[in-house]
């Protein structure tokens, strides 16, 4: 009863809150769509990011103590997200120098915040010059170890500075630039990140030279679409005149030909008039790309992706979303019983 | 004669894909070295996306939401500062939301790129809210009650001590929402749960792979320009007449396509030879 009716009857009555509160003008189902629902919805996902973690740390763990195939990957996994946990929760890594008093030697506090800071010790100067007396100047480093601000503020206070070090406030460690979290986005994930999705450069270069064949109908067409968006899409395509197309469709009509009537001086014929004639058309027309601007590679892709793509876009969305309310009604419903573990 | 040259053809058809590895590394590398300067057109869905923030007026609400990170930031950052440019340019108050948690990063880098050459002041001109989990549902809570969902910024500045968020308390009292995305959620959650129920503009940039995803949305008018890939961030920063990341980069890709092209017509090439001559052999 416990562990099946009342769950059924939460996602019953919820569900129904929910589809109701979209067609019935009604300010309690409004409310609950709109306000209460949605901050239920940030405090679960809140936990689920929990659950997520631990699962992943259930997941990869398992890897490592059966020695599953490729467990030496997941000791990275493991000892990345207990690193992300230590600098995100534990370990701030992110000092700074406080400084109350400049002291009468302002010269060497300028080039020993110029040195920490690595800039030019004049527009240290500069910089507290501007300083005025009691404010409090902040050395704009961060460090990630205690020892490095410590180092510092004992060089301030040796040249007569009065300076102490201090800490971000939780939170305020992960925005600033120079914490160890920052480091870790900045110098860890984005390289990484970044050198993933770079690769799929090279795979779909690779790819398309051994995979992109002339097979059949279908192949030649999606390899024609192809070629034409990947040209029409950046600045080179707008160059390549609609001329040039136009002999490159007279080829294809041969080449078609050729598969169709398998006669070499029928094909000769057909390709020789048609590059005649669009020869002919180019002098008349002055080669004016403006002419036939139509067979040019952006207008072409744009055609590609706003009908014949779209047209596919939508069939697919709106199987989808009929997928969805099917599977939607069944949740309500309490047929589909997946989510209680059935 | 043409024996030797078919020869050559399907010599070069067998090459090892290291070379090609190493050649698509050239030409990626050597225009970003050696800039050609192609001449960049905007396109429909570009200047549509461009039209639409320029028609606003001075002082309207504009929001930007961040929904990249850091492996489709070569593509996305260059429009979202271009766009975040375009902005500050026609003064419009920028309130700055992020649906992935490393959107944050990103727009905090736009905002360090771009302040420079403004005097705008935080909380007065722009603010960044930040990110919040919950995907979708970040969406609609900003559609119903921005404040509900935002009760301090990203800094943790309570939400009522900002001034330019006195008068916001919904979706509704946004002008225009401006999504970056490359993925889930992105650009179709706000469409779903934003903008067309509240009826609040939307215009987006997104990753080239989304493109297909959301042009629908722009045919139906549901959004009202696209901003696709690093093309067109190019051609934003071409219209607005600031040249940045995405234009320097457009040699590259353009060459990039150019020889991933010549690659499939060569594999092709290969693939026929090779055929016929087996059809021959037996």
């Amino acid at each position: 009863m416990l562990k099946r009716q009342i769950p059924l009857a939460i996602v019953f009555l919820t569900g129904m809150a929910t589809l109701f509160g979209w067609f019935v003008d009604n300010v309690v189902f409004e409310t609950f769509v709109n306000d209460t629902a949605t901050q239920w919805f940030d405090i679960i996902a809140s936990f689920a990011m929990i659950l997520g973690s631990l699962n992943l740390l259930r997941v990869q763990g398992e890897k490592v103590l059966r020695r599953k195939r490729n467990w030496i990957y997941s000791i990275f996994a493991i000892g990345g997200f207990f690193f992300s946990i230590t600098v995100g929760f534990l370990f701030r890594g992110a000092n700074y120098v406080e400084i109350s008093d400049l002291g009468p030697n302002q010269g060497a506090i300028s080039e020993v915040i110029a040195s920490a800071e690595n800039i030019d010790p004049k527009i240290a100067a500069v910089t507290l010059s501007l300083v005025e007396e009691n404010e409090v100047f902040e050395v704009s480093r961060i460090f990630i170890t205690e020892s490095g601000a410590k180092q510092l503020v004992d060089d301030l206070n040796a040249n007569g500075a009065k300076a102490e070090f201090k800490s971000k406030t939780w939170g305020g460690h992960i925005l600033e630039k120079g914490t160890l979290f920052n480091w870790m986005f900045v110098y860890l994930f984005t390289p990484l990140s970044a050198t993933m999705f770079a690769l799929l450069a090279f795979f779909v270069a690779s790819a398309s030279y051994r995979a992109f064949r002339i097979r059949n109908f279908e192949a030649t067409l999606l390899l024609i679409s192809g070629i034409i968006i990947m040209v029409g899409r950046v600045p080179l395509g707008s160059l390549i005149s609609p001329w040039f197309v136009l002999y490159l469709i007279v080829l294809g009509g041969g080449i078609v030909s050729n598969s169709y009537f398998k006669d070499v001086k029928r094909t000769f014929q057909i390709t020789t008039g048609g590059i005649l004639v669009v020869t002919i058309a180019g002098f008349i027309a002055g080669w004016s790309p403006d002419s036939i601007y139509f067979l040019s590679f952006p207008v072409l892709q744009e055609w590609i992706y706003s009908v014949p793509n779209i047209a596919g876009s939508r069939a697919i969305m709106i199987g989808i979303a009929l997928g969805m309310v099917g599977t939607s009604l069944r949740i309500i419903l309490g047929i589909e019983k997946s989510f209680l573990g059935e | 004669m043409m024996k030797t040259l078919l020869d050559i053809i399907v010599k070069l058809g067998s090459v090892d894909r290291r070379v090609i590895f190493l050649i698509i590394a050239l030409v990626v590398f050597l225009p970003l070295i050696f800039p050609v300067g192609l001449t960049i057109k905007p396109t429909d869905t570009t200047r549509r996306s461009f039209e639409a923030v320029d028609e606003l007026k001075e002082g309207d609400n504009f929001l930007m939401s961040f929904e990249y990170g850091p492996s489709t930031k070569p593509e996305v950052n260059p429009m979202a500062v271009a766009v975040l440019n375009h902005a500050f340019r026609k003064n419009l108050r920028v309130y700055i939301t992020c649906l992935w948690p490393d959107g944050q990063f990103m727009a905090q880098d736009v905002l360090a790129e771009v302040l420079p050459d403004y005097d705008k002041v935080y909380g007065e001109d722009y603010v960044l809210l930040g990110y919040r989990p919950g995907n979708e549902a970040v969406v609609k809570g900003i559609e119903s009650n921005i404040k509900g969902l935002y009760t301090v910024d990203y800094a943790n500045t309570l939400i009522d001590e900002i001034p330019m968020m006195q008068d916001v308390n919904s979706l509704s009292d946004i002008d225009m929402v401006f999504s970056f995305s490359a993925g889930y959620p992105g650009t179709v959650e706000w469409v779903q749960y934003g903008c067309d129920p509240a009826g609040v503009k939307l215009s987006t940039g997104v990753a080239s792979i989304q493109v297909n995803e959301i042009l629908p949305y722009e045919n139906a008018g549901q959004v009202l320009g696209i901003i696709a890939g690093m093309p067109g961030a190019a051609e934003y920063e071409t219209m607005i007449g600031k040249k940045g990341f995405g234009t320097s980069g457009m040699d590259a890709q353009s060459v990039a396509h150019l020889v991933i092209v010549l690659f499939i017509v060569l594999g092709n090439a290969t693939y026929f030879i090779e055929r016929k001559r087996s059809q021959k052999t037996y």
